[in-house]
């Protein structure tokens, strides 16, 4: 416990507020994030989890506020922008080239992180370390097998493994997943922990779930998100017994 | 200086007559996200069947009547049979099938009627002038340009004070929505585009006895009315009214002051909307 | 998406085109020899149009603009630089037509879909009225003629003004160009215009620019249209404001159409049959151009995948494994 409080911030959220036109959706969320730490956003549906997470990977300008990565103001940068600083994310609904396979999906992203980006001469596959890189990955979430296979065409399950393989792509530093085991089964759901937990080793994880059991067993720390600002930042079992977030957050579950 | 007051009541009857065209444009835009390249089309096809109804009975208020009506169906019958049906493709399919539609046009209009140019004449009050505090200014503009602010009243009216305005309007905003509501939305989308077309239809009535009738006036008004689109913003009325005003009067007083520029001053202001608000005046912000 | 052959079956055709490229002038009339060169000017004009709209997903009616600045470009310095060659001629006229490729390419940034065509068509205006006002560089309404330079390589003295010669020299530059834009379609820059078309908003969390890749593609296809425009001005000695007229924008829309722009053969088939199909007509109607619309309206509603497109299913059910390719570019 002791190491992980000496740890340096890696990502800071400093009082962003976001409102579309007029309806006020954050209203001040502040946290941070220490290196390779576990982080889990929770909140009642509607908090505005998703829109801090297009927020801070720059879909969305806060109203106000900053974002600081690594000591720098991030806020308002374009998506491709920042998963050059190595902050990439995932999507709540799989939001991957459904008609390339699965091998190309995944190294779309990682010919990118090598600059090979609009080449007009070289080849996507020409550069070996892209193509090695690729299957790396691949076997990491593990799709190894289904390198051949349209995006398409593959499971529920393997669809959202593939989701987290493109994020990983990028090699980011920090990982954004939004909800990466919604719609899944109790035994998927295991066995995406597990894989989650073995992919973001050494990595920052950020990870907005509903799953109460996934974020228990996964995160170090909890942020709870409620009426569009953070009511508590804690350990697991902080949070677990904090009077606010029982009534806040678990009695509208029970409600 | 007394050319000031002619040429700016020149500039506000050729806006008037690029609302009436821009307006349909885009609110067929708004409501079904289809930008009609056979709009202009539709403004040549009124021109064309006015000059030849005004040949056989020589009254042009009958022409103002019934060339927008027979615009009415054409406008209709292209929703209905060509639109409708590369719906399910995209916008691309869509606009190709629009710009087949205004190439057909074209190419008939010149079949039909020859490619050269062909004068209207009207005869009557008025091909004469008025006198308007001293200046003498002819009476067929004056015309124009009050039938372009009726047509702007009665569409207002409807659109803002009566049920099927109010399902159009609400359409434009969001048509998913209006469609649970229980009204036949594809109805409404052939009724909004043959509108469109009668609208352009009557500007092309018009236009034609003061503009030349001949088949490249559907290209060259075409363009002017998506500059206007693009600089009120897409789908916006109001932008559309504005913009308007604005090329209207930049043609005037461009070619009074810069007659050598006066082409150029329009697509400058075009690119000067692009680059300050890429979705126009009016538009909304993606 | 994009149908994509096999190397071997692409080389495969490439060769073949090439050897009916080289022996067809031999037997036939000069006449004939002048059409085929039109031929391979239009089926550039047209691959670099198809690789906006059927790659990109990017619709113009603007890229007449382009291949107007080319033709103008290459009589206007052709008329005032004494003793320049055809390929210095050449080379300046692709340069620019670059720059007018970025600078409407910068102002046509944010948007696609239906406002890129609108832009597209605008800018095409602007261009026209451009090449009809300024009389005193563009000839206005009558046009420029040249006196085309010929080509001296030292060992041997080309007559560009022979019709079967400007033809060998256009079916080498020409359609090595053709064959670099084939090649462009597997890089990393042709599958990236690909992604973006198919999922723009991944593309952009996985680090790509969306906005350059549009750019970088559209100064090409401008460049391109470019080096056919120049082509077009060199093969008849003349341009006039029809080059950059948008009825050339709109010639090159009905070529791509009809030969589909689901594949990179569509749109060369559709510049052959275009050219001939209106060779053929307009010797029996003036009223040809109302016939290509008619097809071309046929083609939208009934032919979707263009001729290419009939061909490849045509292909796939003699050979007795008809499957519908779900990766038809236009109905997603």
């Amino acid at each position: 416990m002791k190491a992980m409080q000496e740890r340096k911030d890696i990502l800071q959220v400093r009082d962003i507020h976001k409102d579309f036109s007029g309806l006020k959706v954050l209203t001040g969320v502040d946290f941070e994030v220490k290196e390779n730490e576990k982080h889990a956003i929770i909140g009642p549906n509607g908090a505005g989890k998703t829109t801090l997470f297009n927020i801070i990977s720059g879909k969305y300008k806060p109203s106000s506020g900053s974002i600081i990565f690594k000591g720098e103001d991030i806020s308002g940068r374009s998506p491709h922008a920042l998963t050059r600083m190595k902050i990439c994310r995932s999507f709540q609904m799989t939001n991957v080239f459904k008609e390339l396979n699965v091998f190309e999906n995944v190294r779309a992203g990682v010919r990118c992180d090598h600059g090979l980006r609009y080449n007009f001469l070289k080849r996507p596959g020409s550069i070996p370390e892209v193509n090695e890189k690729t299957e790396e990955i691949l076997a990491l979430v593990g799709l190894a097998d289904a390198g051949e296979t349209p995006a398409r065409e593959l499971s529920y399950g393997q669809q959202r493994a593939l989701e987290i393989a493109v994020t990983l792509s990028t090699e980011p530093e920090l990982i954004l997943l939004d909800e990466p085991t919604a719609g899944m089964t109790r035994e998927e759901t295991i066995e995406a922990i597990k894989m989650i937990d073995k992919v973001t080793a050494n990595r920052t994880l950020v990870i907005i779930e509903h799953d109460m059991d996934v974020v228990f067993s996964l995160a170090d720390t909890i942020s709870v998100l409620h009426n569009g600002s953070i009511l508590v930042s804690g350990r697991p079992e902080e949070i677990r017994e904090d009077q606010r977030v029982k009534d806040a957050y678990l009695g509208e579950e029970a409600g | 200086m007394s050319d000031i007051p002619v040429f700016f009541l020149h500039g506000l009857v050729y806006a008037g007559l690029l609302f009436l065209i821009s307006s349909g444009l885009t609110l067929v835009f708004g409501m079904m996200n289809v930008l009609n390249l056979a709009h202009a089309a539709f403004y040549m096809l009124g021109a064309y069947f006015s000059y030849s109804l005004l040949n056989a009975t020589g009254n042009f208020w009958l022409s103002l009547i019934v060339c927008p009506l027979l615009l009415f169906f054409i406008g209709a019958a292209v929703e209905r049979f060509l639109l409708r049906r590369v719906h399910v493709y995209g916008h691309v399919q869509e606009l190709l099938i629009t710009f087949g539609v205004a190439y057909i046009i074209t190419e008939s209009v010149k079949w039909i009627w020859g490619n050269y140019p062909l004068g209207v004449n009207l005869g009557g009050f008025l091909s004469g002038s008025v006198n308007l505090f001293g200046l003498f200014y002819p009476i067929y503009r004056l015309f124009m340009f009050f039938c372009a602010i009726l047509i702007s009243l009665i569409m207002a009216t409807v659109l803002y004070k009566t049920r099927i305005g109010i399902i159009v309007r609400a359409s434009v905003d969001d048509s998913e929505m209006v469609n649970t509501l229980g009204i036949n939305v594809p109805l409404v989308f052939t009724g909004v585009f043959g509108f469109g077309a009668a609208l352009s239809g009557f500007a092309g009535v018009i236009a034609g006895p003061l503009l030349t009738t001949y088949p490249g006036m559907a290209a060259e008004i075409l363009v002017d009315a998506f500059v206007v689109i693009v600089i009120g913003g897409m789908g916006s009325l109001v932008g559309a009214l504005v913009a308007s005003l604005m090329i209207g009067e930049l043609q005037s007083f461009g070619a009074l002051l810069f007659p050598k520029l006066s082409l150029a001053l329009m697509y400058m202001l075009m690119a000067a909307v692009l680059i300050i608000k890429p979705s126009g005046l009016f538009g909304e912000e993606q | 998406m994009i149908n994509q052959r096999s190397f071997a079956q692409f080389l495969g055709w490439g060769i073949f085109v090439l050897i009916v490229g080289v022996v067809l002038p031999l037997g036939v009339r000069q006449y004939q020899v002048a059409l085929l060169t039109e031929i391979i000017i239009f089926a550039l004009f047209a691959v670099s149009y198809n690789l906006l709209l059927g790659y990109a997903g990017l619709l113009s009616f603007g890229h007449a603009m382009f291949f107007g600045v080319g033709a103008y470009t290459v009589a206007i310095v052709l008329n005032h630089i004494s003793g320049l060659s055809f390929f210095g001629a050449v080379m300046i006229s692709v340069m620019v037509t670059t720059v007018a490729g970025f600078a409407v390419g910068s102002l046509l940034l944010r948007h696609k879909g239906v406002p890129f065509a609108l832009l597209t068509l605008a800018f095409n205006a602007l261009f026209y009225a451009i090449a009809t006002k300024w009389h005193s560089i563009t000839g206005g309404d009558d046009g420029l003629s040249i006196r085309l330079p010929d080509i001296n390589l030292g060992f041997a003295h080309l007559k560009t003004g022979d019709i079967t010669v400007f033809y060998y020299i256009t079916l080498l530059i020409i359609g090595s160009v053709i064959l670099f834009c084939w090649y462009f379609t597997r890089t990393a820059m042709g599958q990236t215009v690909l992604l973006v078309r198919e999922n723009e908003e991944r593309m952009k969390f996985v680090g790509y620019n969306t906005n350059v890749s549009r750019l970088i593609l559209f100064v090409f296809t401008g460049f391109l249209a470019g080096l056919a425009g120049s082509f077009y001005t060199l093969h008849y000695q003349f341009t006039s404001i029809s080059a950059i007229s948008i009825d050339m924008s709109t010639i090159v829309v009905l070529m791509v159409i009809i030969g589909g722009t689901g594949s990179f053969i569509g749109p060369i088939l559709g510049a052959c049959v275009y050219i001939y199909l209106q060779d053929f007509l307009s010797d029996i109607t003036d009223r040809w151009p109302f016939i290509m619309g008619l097809i071309f309206i046929f083609m939208i509603l009934y032919v979707p995948r263009g001729l290419s497109g009939l061909i490849d299913s045509f292909g796939e059910r003699l050979r007795g494994r008809w499957h519908l390719r779900s990766s038809v570019e236009m109905e997603e």
